[in-house]
């Protein structure tokens, strides 16, 4: 379909990326800001979190373009991070 | 095979089909040693938080969590505009690339400024590594990545310098992709550090 080509589309995928990313920011800065806590704000902040460093992955380092192998590796890598924090963040409420 | 061939050649090749990382592989081991060591920050950062939850939350008001957000915003937007100069020199323009690497470093500028700021405050404030665990791992994990973000801006400063004397060409921008990738772990760090450091309480 000729609306996906370059010279059609409304904005490139990585300025939408950028406009996400932004926006995803925005979210956390305004958790921040109410002084949010408790599992769920903290969880909705560590998975927008995610969100984001996987699209910094995908769309802005290129690795959907590579080998899925070095995509999972990275995944893993914010999983790993991510599970961590939580579950430190778990082990400070007790 | 002449240039004109191979300007006609050039856009036939998929894109999607390409097996190896962007950039030289070098660069990768090193991106993946660094994600090591921040991540190890960042769990260290977050169990030393639980035996002192109280503390942090309330060295954490202390932040200045406007000045973190903004450089957040400042980073993904360098990071973007490095993405559109690795996006031009696939094009072949090479000034075109060099001007979104001068924007980048810019703003990599703009980072340090207000990062400084913050340092600047907490030091005049009589803060220092020693005043609590909090501001231990606060000032120690920011000023690490402080230094990450100068190392990324020298690199982008000598592949823009490159690009400017027509250095790169769409068949070989290898170095731009390399010190593209470095810049983009340079912004995933900050973007896990951003909420980790001055949100989650």
């Amino acid at each position: 379909m000729t609306t996906t080509t370059a010279q059609t589309r409304f904005i490139r995928p990585c300025t939408a990326v950028w406009l996400v990313l932004v926006a995803l920011t925005g979210v956390t800065y305004t958790v921040g800001e109410l002084h949010l806590g408790g599992l769920s704000a903290v969880g909705f902040v560590l998975l927008t979190t995610l969100v984001k460093g996987q699209l910094v992955v995908d769309w802005f380092m290129g690795l959907r373009r590579v080998r899925l192998f070095w995509r999972v590796v990275l995944f893993l890598w914010l999983a790993a991070v991510g599970a961590s924090i939580a579950g430190a963040y778990l082990l400070g409420l007790q | 095979m002449n240039a004109n061939l191979m300007e006609l050649e050039a856009p036939i090749r998929p894109v999607r089909e390409r097996e190896g990382l962007p950039g030289d592989f070098a660069i990768w081991i090193f991106i993946l040693a660094e994600l090591l060591v921040f991540g190890i920050f960042f769990i260290a950062y977050a169990f030393a938080r639980s035996g002192h939850v109280e503390l942090f939350n309330t060295s954490q008001l202390l932040l200045d969590r406007t000045s973190g957000a903004i450089n957040t915003l400042v980073l993904i937007t360098s990071s973007y505009f490095v993405v559109r100069a690795v996006a031009a020199i696939r094009e072949n323009r090479n000034r075109l690339c060099a001007r979104w690497l001068g924007a980048a470093i810019l703003l990599g500028f703009v980072f340090l400024g207000i990062k400084s700021f913050e340092f600047y405050t907490k030091f005049s404030e009589g803060i220092t590594l020693s005043t609590n665990t909090f501001y231990m791992f606060y000032l120690s994990l920011t000023f690490f990545h402080f230094m990450h973000v100068i190392l990324g801006m020298v690199i982008l400063a000598v592949v823009m310098v490159k690009a400017r004397q027509g250095g790169y060409s769409r068949d070989d921008h290898t170095g731009v992709e390399t010190g593209a990738s470095y810049w983009h772990m340079v912004d995933l760090v900050w973007i896990i550090l951003f909420p980790l450091v001055y949100v989650i309480r």
